[in-house]
């Protein structure tokens, strides 16, 4: 008797229930809302966590690699905290980092040279650097940066000799060797451009036009791009016989 | 012992290979695939909802946390049962709180009402009879652990073999068997008990 009871109401509770309801459409759009603020969530932490995650990553490898002592003392002397120059004592080893610690310093607007070989530059061959000229003959002095003091690549200093000697005193059989002297120091340094130009302007002026003119091709055709092309261009008329 | 084997639901399943692109999309995180999955199967995830919760509105918080939880769940859907039978397992998981929650507003609310509610129907007489033991197999069921409750609603109420079950619950099928022997015992004397012959 009871059995069937059981089944009665077994059967009057499935049939009550029949999964179909009102709200189900309601209940759809709280799933879906749920889902969309969780998704945004996830998002948000995302873009919290990982620039964090990659700080840390990024200053962890840069404190592996032993530069972290040359940020510390850039940064230190930007903000005018540093101490000066670290004397031999307090560098134990001179290693690779500490060694870039004294070329940071001079960043100012120093030259930085590379030291690649090829110590040789013709005078004759096709090249020269950057001096605007005005006039067709006329050899204007060019721009240069001024070097920094604490400069301990020599071939800087072979540029400010050539500099002086060129534009300061107007003594163009000086400068001419001196322009020489840093391209072979220097050849592909960071002013090569200018002293090949500026190399041609001491040809123009000591009267050596063919050497002169050889110097400035390079210049005029445009193999440096534009760079000094137009008063290459000029100096080049000026040498025609 | 022997027991019915037959479909989970009167409601049409989706295909076997439907089931599966839906689930990878999961997977995937695809936003509408919970849409989809919601649409195909949220009638059959109700249903059990309603039956094992006894109410319609607790019914419906667990549906909406079954969904939310789905694709999160889908990582560890092995394809060993149908997506719905893996809801259906995921309802039984979360669905502690909610029948507990559920059986206390009940044994509260039981001692204000008592009244048979009015419907309008052909034969009214058969209507509230089917109602009342409906509700009180409900409050039956609140007597019993969650455990037995559940394995007479997946057995007795959705008609589901003792093997899907214990995939669903989680348990060897003789579990599933004690644990519905014991449900239907003490059922049966809860029934009486209220004054059913």
């Amino acid at each position: 008797m009871t059995e069937d009871l059981l089944k009665a109401a077994t059967s009057a509770l499935r049939e009550e229930h029949s999964g179909e309801d009102a709200g189900a459409n309601f209940t759809r759009a709280r799933v879906m809302a749920s889902m969309h603020n969780t998704r945004e969530r996830s998002r948000k932490r995302w873009v919290l966590v990982l620039p964090i995650a990659a700080t840390f990553a990024a200053a962890t490898a840069f404190a592996t690699s032993g530069r972290m002592p040359a940020l510390v003392q850039s940064v230190a002397a930007v903000f005018g905290l540093a101490q000066g120059k670290e004397s031999p004592a307090e560098l134990p080893k001179p290693t690779r980092a500490q060694r870039r610690v004294h070329v940071a310093p001079k960043a100012v607007p120093a030259p930085v040279t590379e030291p690649t070989p090829e110590p040789t530059v013709e005078p004759v061959a096709p090249e020269t650097p950057p001096v605007p000229s005005a006039a067709v003959t006329a050899v204007r002095p060019t721009p240069n940066p001024a070097p920094s003091a604490a400069l301990p690549d020599p071939s800087h200093a072979l540029y400010l000799e050539a500099h002086r000697a060129h534009f300061e005193r107007g003594e163009f059989a000086r400068a001419l060797p001196a322009w020489e002297d840093y391209l072979r120091k220097a050849p592909n340094g960071r002013f090569s451009l200018e002293a090949r130009y500026n190399r041609a302007v001491c040809l123009v002026r000591l009267g050596r036009s063919a050497e002169a003119r050889s110097a400035l091709v390079p210049f005029a055709s445009g193999q440096f791009g534009s760079y000094r092309r137009n008063e290459a261009t000029a100096l080049l008329d000026s040498l025609a016989p | 012992m022997t027991y019915l084997v037959l479909a989970p639901s009167a409601l049409q399943a989706p295909a076997v290979e439907e089931d599966e692109s839906l689930v990878e999309r999961l997977r995937r995180g695809e936003p509408t695939a919970v849409g989809e999955a919601y649409d195909h199967h949220h009638a059959a995830v109700r249903a059990f909802a309603q039956r094992l919760v006894g109410e319609a509105a607790t019914a419906e918080d667990l549906v909406h946390e079954v969904f939310v939880a789905l694709p999160r769940a889908s990582r560890n859907f092995r394809g060993e049962s149908s997506l719905r039978t893996f809801l259906i397992s995921i309802a039984v998981h979360h669905a502690h709180h909610h029948v507990r929650s559920a059986t206390r507003r009940r044994a509260a609310f039981s001692r204000l009402e008592r009244e048979p509610s009015a419907e309008v129907s052909a034969d009214p007489e058969a209507i509230a009879r089917r109602k009342e033991l409906a509700q009180a197999l409900t409050r039956a069921l609140d007597t019993l652990p969650i455990d037995q409750r559940v394995a007479f609603i997946l057995c007795e109420v959705e008609e589901r073999s003792s093997r899907d079950v214990a995939e669903i619950v989680g348990v060897p099928e003789g579990t599933v068997r004690t644990r519905l022997f014991h449900a239907k015992r003490k059922l049966r004397e809860e029934l009486e008990r209220e004054g059913f012959r």
